[in-house]
């Protein structure tokens, strides 16, 4: 018997493609949009030739945090995505199934209703902790003894959501002169993206990649059903609870610096499946992968198509994430 | 042989529901054990206990002998593995990947698979037949193919105890055959093996040892041919059974009568018949829901042969020979017991006289006895008139008689037993009507 290679030749060149497609999305995206900094100096990183002054503030203070920022937030969400489907064994879940948008939007309610400022950073620090309130509400309301059923857990996180939607709603209704800001931070976008954004999100990331890569063999295993997986020697209810509460705060932590950003973490895994199956050892690298680049097209259709004025990038992920939604369900039926 | 399994005073309960009622029983390496019972017998729990799924109240279970109550469930993976009823309906994987997932317990989380647990799958995709679908997406398996990787994947684990919760229900009968077929020949590389199943004839061929399981209590452990008897399974499941000899294994074959045991009534008839007659009364009276009891016939009859398929209580005597006094003797004190005693239509000989004055006898002494206008036909007689007279004898002695068999099963059913009372009273009508000695 031939063992089968991790790497087949068919994931290879998989790997191979979304690599390459991240390096080249990355140089485009850097190169394109209005203002001074343009398409052709897309490499001028290597060039020798010294860049101005104004096109180099464009270059690193604004386009480069920029495209970070969204590589990480679309990773972010498509891992999350990716495990949370796996974990719930449920194709419509997605990183927000918990009722963390709804936690995070709230929390940057609350932070611009009540006018608090803490620096810089006030509404993300809302939105932060109000997401992982929400999840933790979700936990323990959909907790029945030692145990956490899923669709318990599924139902209890749409309650919360549903619960904390109203009260944005609410927020909304009394916001006045803010409702603007409110609303264009529950569309999601990068207009403000720096450096200082990055580095807050980097160490969740950092934390929570090594932790979540790895259980891909217990995911695997829960794809033969939560009782197969136990009978075959996984604490699921340990691996539950562990892979719940990392996803949990890496999508708190993307949602507190990007606002609601929705699809990317639905979709993504789906596309990534169709590419390569249902294994999580390469489902999860590969959503982690091409998480960022679809949130990097995204957010750059965001910023050019009617340029000067720029598009929330939930709402492009939105319209583009629909249609193809809807794709890979009539394939899904058709098959 | 030695055992692997051993339970103890297990008791498990779901809230205040109790569902494992003190369990003790012990399963030998190569044993191959079927747990057998209605729903709700408390079988799958028995087996998510068994694989740690689920933990006890009291009691302990030991895997090789060692107490399982702390062993992690990495450790307790790599001793038992378990066979569910249901596949994934959708998994595009390779078959391969699908069976290396049972080498979960022995993978670390840095190292991955390495050539050892290569050949481990190799060897199991080979005792289940599976290794043609190396290179195969599982979904496009059909059911039976796709239960057979799920068992190579439990072999995976290199369990010492398989456990199989009904593996074999959506199968059709080819593929239950290829799953037992595979459990066998596990059983003589050592495995101990223990299995629910709800196709009783899959329990009684295969098995070495059942469990029988009713309400959450363990009503009988033992070997298979000691075990599965008909009383048993019909107590156990409360409905009636055919049991034949199977051809090959020579092992009990059940049939369910399709009828529940418990609406049967509390009369008893003794049937009096031979040649095939008998075949049509009990036919209808076991349906009627009657106890029977047969005799006396001689051995090789039809009447006999069925009767002994039946589980009925029966007189026999050897092929072709007079009834003895013995036998007619051990006749009378069965039908002394019965309610009726029913003569139905059908050849006299000198051979079988003996169970008409049997009859006879019989209705001296109070019992009540039946029998049909069509015995009184001559074409039956065989005996020049002899049997024709004792049956006018009887007519005349005061045996009822009917025209068909629903009149008389009408008419037993709604007759009261009789009192010792009535019965004093009919014997000295009868006695001092005509004061008729019986033959003997």
């Amino acid at each position: 018997m031939k063992p089968i290679k991790l790497f087949g030749r068919k994931r290879k060149v998989v790997y191979f493609l979304v690599i390459l497609c991240l390096i080249i999305t990355f140089f485009l995206a850097e190169g394109w949009g209005g203002g001074t900094y343009s398409f052709a100096h897309s490499l001028a990183l290597f060039s020798s030739t010294p860049l101005s002054e104004v096109e180099e503030t464009i270059l690193f203070r604004v386009r480069l945090p920029r495209i970070v920022l969204s590589w990480l937030v679309g990773s972010g969400l498509s891992l999350a995505g990716a495990v949370l489907q796996g974990l719930f064994r449920n194709p419509l879940v997605d990183p927000y199934v918990l009722g963390i948008s709804s936690g995070a939007a709230f929390g940057a309610v609350v932070a611009i209703y009540s006018g608090i400022y803490w620096g810089l950073f006030t509404i993300p620090l809302f939105a932060f902790g109000f997401a992982l309130f929400t999840a933790f509400l979700v936990f323990y309301l959909g907790r029945i003894g030692q145990k956490m059923p899923l669709e318990v857990l599924l139902l209890s996180g749409v309650a919360v959501g549903f619960f904390f939607s109203s009260l944005i709603s609410l927020g909304m209704y009394l916001a006045g002169e803010n409702l603007h800001q409110m609303v264009f931070w529950m569309m999601g976008g990068f207009y403000s993206a720096s450096w200082e954004e990055v580095k807050m999100v980097l160490p969740f990331f950092l934390v929570s990649l090594p932790l979540l890569l790895p259980f891909n063999r217990e995911l695997n295993a829960f794809l033969l059903g939560e009782k197969v997986a136990e009978s075959m020697g996984v604490e699921v209810e340990r691996v539950k609870k562990l892979l719940l509460f990392i996803s949990s705060v890496l999508v708190a932590s993307c949602v507190a610096v990007s606002g609601v950003i929705g699809f990317v973490g639905l979709i993504v895994p789906h596309l990534v499946r169709l590419l390569v199956g249902p294994d999580h050892r390469h489902l999860l690298p590969l959503s982690f992968l091409l998480g960022g680049v679809v949130l990097i097209w995204a957010d750059t259709l965001a910023r050019t198509v009617i340029h000067p004025i720029e598009l929330p990038v939930g709402i492009v992920t939105n319209l583009l994430g629909v249609p193809f939604f809807i794709f890979l369900l009539r394939r899904r039926k058709s098959n | 042989m030695s055992e692997y399994l051993t339970v103890e005073s297990l008791e498990f309960s779901y809230g205040l529901r109790k569902i494992i009622h003190n369990f003790n029983f012990q399963v030998q390496k190569g044993e191959l054990v079927g747990v057998i019972g209605p729903n709700g017998a408390g079988k799958s729990t028995l087996l998510h206990l068994l694989a740690g799924l689920l933990f006890p109240d009291k009691g302990k279970i030991y895997l090789g002998g060692r107490e399982t109550t702390f062993l992690s469930r990495r450790k307790w993976a790599q001793k038992a593995a378990l066979v569910f009823q249901d596949v994934p309906s959708e998994l595009d994987m390779d078959c391969l990947e699908v069976v290396m997932m049972g080498r979960f317990p022995y993978i670390t989380r840095w190292k991955g698979e390495d050539e050892l647990d290569y050949q481990v799958v190799q060897k199991v995709m080979k005792a289940t037949s599976v290794q043609n679908f190396i290179g195969r997406s599982f979904q496009e398996l059909s059911g039976g193919e796709k239960q057979r990787v799920m068992v190579a994947r439990a072999l995976a684990q290199e369990p010492e105890l398989l456990l199989l919760d009904e593996p074999t229900s959506h199968l059709d009968v080819r593929h239950q055959l290829e799953i037992m077929d595979i459990l066998l020949e596990l059983k003589k590389e050592g495995i101990a093996i223990l299995g629910v199943f709800h196709d009783l004839n899959l329990v009684s061929q295969f098995c070495d040892k059942v469990l029988l399981l009713r309400e959450g209590c363990l009503l009988n452990c033992g070997k298979t041919t000691e075990v599965m008897k008909t009383p048993q399974i019909e107590e156990l499941f409360q409905v009636e059974f055919l049991e034949a000899l199977h051809p090959f294994t020579f092992r009990p074959f059940f049939m369910p009568l399709g009828k529940r045991k418990s609406e049967s009534n509390n009369i008893r008839l003794h049937l009096i018949c031979g040649g095939g007659s008998g075949r049509l009364a009990m036919q209808e009276l076991l349906s009627a829901g009657f106890s029977l009891s047969v005799g006396v016939v001689n051995q090789l009859d039809s009447d006999q042969e069925l009767a002994e398929k039946l589980g009925l209580k029966l007189v026999t005597e050897k092929p072709f020979t007079h009834y003895s006094s013995d036998s007619l003797q051990r006749a009378q004190t069965l039908a002394e017991q019965a309610d009726f005693v029913i003569v139905v239509p059908t050849y006299w000989g000198e051979g079988n006289l003996g169970n008409l004055r049997l009859a006879q006898q019989l209705l001296a002494r109070g019992k009540r006895v039946i029998l049909f206008r069509d015995c009184l036909g001559e074409q039956w007689d065989y005996t020049n008139g002899r049997a024709l007279k004792i049956l006018h004898e009887l007519v005349e002695a005061g045996a009822l008689v009917f025209d068909s068999w629903p009149a008389a099963i009408r008419a037993i059913g709604d007759k009261p037993p009789i009192t010792p009372e009535k019965q004093r009273q009919k014997e000295l009508k009868t006695t001092g009507g005509k004061n008729r000695q019986p033959m003997a």
